[in-house]
């Protein structure tokens, strides 16, 4: 197999380079705050504007381009009509202020939205205002915050699996945790580990289940008696619930809070890093908790409320990313019950199918059934002298976007995969097939990688050391 | 997907049925979903668009609300650049040389950012602005180490009071109010009394959430001499363009929200939370970052940068939670300055703020208003003093389509500030649709 991806490769200088001082003229501010020199921005005619973004649109990879295989990402297709829809001016248009009977199509939709969540996680309420997973997490833990203190209690530690994704212990400390980290055992939790972290400064424990391994925590029902136990909550990370979605669901596992990435599970694109979307599921023990305002109907017409009891207010401005919202919800409404279980099914017959091809060529520790994603050790490239990394470079040379690299941190050289349901098997054939040929190739060409792309290898070393942020920074 | 190629996959893994893949799952934990069956496209979009019609026609509408979101003109290039799937369809640029095209978008964003705000170091965006402050207040405390209180005048956006709050949870940092003075500025005296060694940062928002700009800038400098204390100011990126630069004048960190250039007001959100701070700072940063660099053939290269500050990394001594951001926002508003150009952003800001002023005096002119009410220099948003309940006179005007302001003593916050509203102008808004709302404050009060 020869690696004949080829990506665009143009000398695009940066357009605000092109920029020439000027001064504002007839500024109508007062003298002690007005602009002397403007901004240093270009002034270009608008075509060159659109070539220069669309040839760096030529020098980017999406999964409009080709697989993308990162794990625990969620790349699968991204639908069209979603876009579609989510462009109308009825969407883009209202303000947020704007009165709740001029916006009764939004409010159902996320009145909606909100049920269809809640259902989908086996939770009692959902929030859609928190703007990003990570969002999410942290104000689950806010809610858990806010629960404890009106018991009376004291707690200030939370515990999780040492295959956290890295988001888990940082909203934890962001809020002044401890964090308890405990070991793995074969890959999941270990039960008596748990047992013995849990008490009473135990405030929550967090876990996603698949775990980042792509295991099923099996004892999970176990997990929410010893945390329940000891008066803690159970906090379910949804980043991997487009495993088990039609299944199972964090309710029916016990868990009392969880939050859902709208941008992996609900196929919403990911932007090159946002938006996204985290909303917020509650069983009823903590839902008056929940941040304001929440959508309700009430005789057929939709309003905000702000009245939950013991609310811990907002976590963000307005009222979530809407026009992401939106995207989930349309995606949601296509695919339906039996979609949306297949969608789970077949991305799970994907991640074994292609785990099954793979093993064959790198190692595969902790066990062979997997969910949606796996994750094996690129240890062997040590016999050439080489890393995981190379690997995933030269990847790149055959056009396909790397896997998640060095993460969970308990894998040697780690390299996280996840195919996604909407791909075909031809493409995952093609893939095995690309790394089954690069563990043959002669190191010097690995490591030389990539070749293919718009620019060589880059120098991450150097981009620290300079550390230039800006064009301004550059001078 | 090709038929029948499952069962070559069950084939492949020796099993018959998908349902084996699922056997760790435990029966007492087994679930149905119970939502409809699906929609196929055609029926979808009928579905939906008949939804979203249920909304009022934003082109019926005649709205001069702001507070945090504007209505400003979005030109066509804008949603093609950012529609262009290559760059909506990728994921954070982890792999940077597959990635170019976003990480130089974004780098271009960081340095339209640096240019406004005068401070060098960007990141590619936090949530929104009220995120974007809580995230600076922590931040503050990470630099300053000493000192457990920060400032934060009554004259700032009541969003902005509980994220701040939830955000600050755990922390040992208490937020202390300022209170504004007549002209709904910051009360300087109040602030200086404030002022003593346990405070770690000052907030100051210019406009204010009464639309008003701060005028003595150079307090703030030297305040900030005296003092030693960080310094975080919340703007509007478009004032910017006529405004000098919050780091010309003492701000160590400057939020805000990008919406104003080139998105729309979308309910609220995606939008783009602003984070600028001073060079000396950066490894004290939230959020994801983009740096300039080579690749191995001495070619120049965009790549993401200083990720040990990162929660992928870092874990929990990470700067930051964040992970996922609104990169493309920023990409969409970085083309829409260059749509503009400097000299476009400047004339589109002078309109704002002339018609604003021009809608001012009107109102002013009007028998028992009074515009602004906070007698103060503004941009493109003001409070005006009505003669009849504000709740009362936003629902008639509410009937001839027009929405005139936001009440503003409809808001806890400033429950105190009886009749008066919050009234934004933006180039969107015509002589005739001005003249439109002078008729209806007239015919109803």
């Amino acid at each position: 197999m020869t690696p004949n991806y080829r990506q665009a490769r143009y000398d695009e200088e940066l357009l605000i380079e092109k920029a020439e001082k000027r001064e504002v003229e007839d500024n109508p501010l007062p003298e002690s705050i007005a602009r002397n020199e403007a901004p240093k921005i270009p002034d270009l005619p608008t075509h060159k504007i659109v070539r220069y973004f669309n040839r760096l649109s030529h020098m980017n990879y999406g999964i409009d381009t080709g697989f993308y295989p990162l794990g625990s990402c969620t790349m699968k297709y991204n639908p069209k009509y979603t876009e579609k829809l989510a462009s109308l001016p009825e969407a883009t248009t209202p303000h947020p202020y704007q009165p709740e009977e001029c916006s009764q199509g939004i409010l159902e939709i996320m009145w909606e939205l909100q049920q269809l969540l809640a259902d989908l996680g086996g939770m009692d309420s959902v929030s859609l205002q928190p703007a990003a997973g990570a969002h999410g997490e942290i104000t689950g833990l806010m809610i858990a915050h806010q629960y404890h203190k009106d018991r009376g209690e004291e707690r200030n530690e939370v515990i999780m699996p040492d295959t956290a994704h890295g988001t888990n212990p940082a909203s934890v400390s962001m809020l002044g945790y401890d964090l308890v980290e405990i070991p793995s055992k074969n890959g999941c939790v270990d039960l008596e580990a748990l047992e013995e972290a849990a008490g009473e400064d135990t405030a929550a424990f967090m876990i996603t289940n698949p775990n980042t391994l792509g295991l099923f925590e099996t004892d999970a029902c176990q997990m929410a008696e010893i945390v329940h136990d000891a008066g803690g909550l159970l906090y379910y990370d949804g980043a991997n619930l487009n495993a088990i979605m039609g299944k199972t669901t964090p309710g029916a596992m016990n868990f009392d809070i969880m939050h859902f990435n709208l941008h992996k599970t609900f196929s919403t694109p990911h932007g090159g890093g946002g938006p996204g979307s985290g909303p917020v599921g509650v069983t009823e023990k903590v839902s008056s908790y929940l941040p304001v305002p929440v959508v309700k109907e009430e005789d057929g017409k939709y309003k905000f409320d702000y009245d939950l009891e013991n609310s811990i207010g907002r976590v963000k401005g307005f009222y979530g990313n809407w026009l992401v919202l939106l995207k989930a919800y349309v995606y949601i409404l296509h695919e339906g019950k039996n979609g949306l279980e297949s969608a789970t099914e077949r991305a799970v017959l994907n991640s074994n199918y292609l785990r099954k091809k793979l093993e064959k060529h790198l190692d595969l520790p902790y066990g062979e059934l997997r969910k949606h994603e796996f994750v094996l050790s690129g240890k062997k490239m040590k016999d050439k002298d080489l890393k995981t990394k190379d690997l995933a470079k030269r990847l790149l040379d055959y056009g396909y976007h790397a896997p998640t690299i060095y993460f969970p941190q308990l894998v040697d050289e780690a390299l996280m995969i996840e195919p996604t349901e909407t791909e075909s098997k031809e493409t995952l054939d093609g893939f095995a097939e690309a790394i089954s040929s690069i563990m043959e190739e002669e190191k010097e060409l690995i490591e030389e990688a990539p070749k293919n792309t718009a620019v060589g290898r880059v120098d991450e070393t150097k981009a620290i050391r300079d550390s230039v942020l800006s064009y301004m920074m550059r001078e | 997907m090709v038929e029948g190629e499952e069962n070559e996959m069950l084939e492949f893994l020796g099993i018959d049925d998908v349902e084996e893949l699922f056997k760790d799952i435990p029966d007492q934990i087994r679930t149905d979903l119970d939502i409809p069956e699906g929609l196929q496209e055609k029926e979808l979009m009928s579905e939906v668009k008949s939804k979203l019609k249920k909304n009022k026609d934003p082109d019926e509408l005649v709205s001069f609300l702001g507070a945090g979101i504007y209505e400003h003109f979005i030109p066509a290039a804008v949603d093609e650049i950012a529609g262009q799937s290559e760059f909506y369809t990728s994921y954070t640029p982890y792999q940077a040389e597959i990635s170019q095209g976003m990480l130089q978008a974004l780098f271009e964003y960081q340095s339209i950012i640096a240019e406004l705000t005068g401070l060098g170091a960007v990141n590619t965006s936090m949530y929104d602005h009220p995120t974007a402050l809580a995230e600076a207040v922590l931040m503050s405390a990470r630099i300053k180490r000493k000192g457990n209180k920060f400032l934060v005048p009554e004259n700032t956006h009541w969003e902005n009071d509980s994220v701040l709050k939830n955000y600050l949870r755990g922390k040992d940092i208490k937020l202390e109010k300022v209170n504004y003075g007549e002209d709904g500025a910051i009360d300087r005296e109040d602030l200086k009394e404030k002022l003593d060694d346990d405070v770690l940062g000052i907030y100051v928002a210019t406009p204010n959430i009464f639309g008003g700009l701060e005028q003595d800038v150079d307090f703030f400098k030297d305040l900030k001499e005296d003092y030693g204390c960080i310094q975080v100011v919340g703007t509007n990126p478009l004032v910017l363009s006529l405004m000098r630069p919050p780091g010309e004048w003492g701000a160590d960190i400057v939020v805000g929200d990008s919406q104003p250039l080139g998105i729309p007001q979308a309910y609220g959100g995606p939008t783009v939370g602003i984070f600028a701070c001073s060079e000396r700072y950066i490894r004290k940063m939230p959020g994801r970052i983009i740096g300039e660099t080579e690749d191995s053939n001495g070619k120049r290269a965009y790549c993401m940068t200083l990720q040990t500050r990162e929660q992928h990394i870092r874990r929990e001594r990470a700067t930051s939670n964040i992970c996922t951001n609104q990169a493309l926002m920023a990409l969409a508003s970085a083309s829409y300055v260059f749509l503009k150009g400097s000299k476009g952003l400047e004339k589109i800001a002078k309109e704002n703020y002339r018609k604003a002023h021009k809608t001012a005096e009107r109102i002013n002119e009007l028998d028992g208003f009074e515009a602004p009410y906070f007698n103060n220099e503004f941009f493109n948003e003001f409070t005006v003093k009505t003669p009849v309940d504000t709740k009362e006179l936003y629902g008639l005007c509410r009937e001839k389509d027009i929405l005139p302001g936001l009440p503003l003593d409809d808001k806890d916050k400033f429950s105190s500030l009886n009749d008066v509203m919050l009234t934004a102008v933006t180039e969107m808004r015509s002589e005739r649709e001005v003249e439109q709302l002078i008729r209806s404050l007239e015919e109803v009060v």
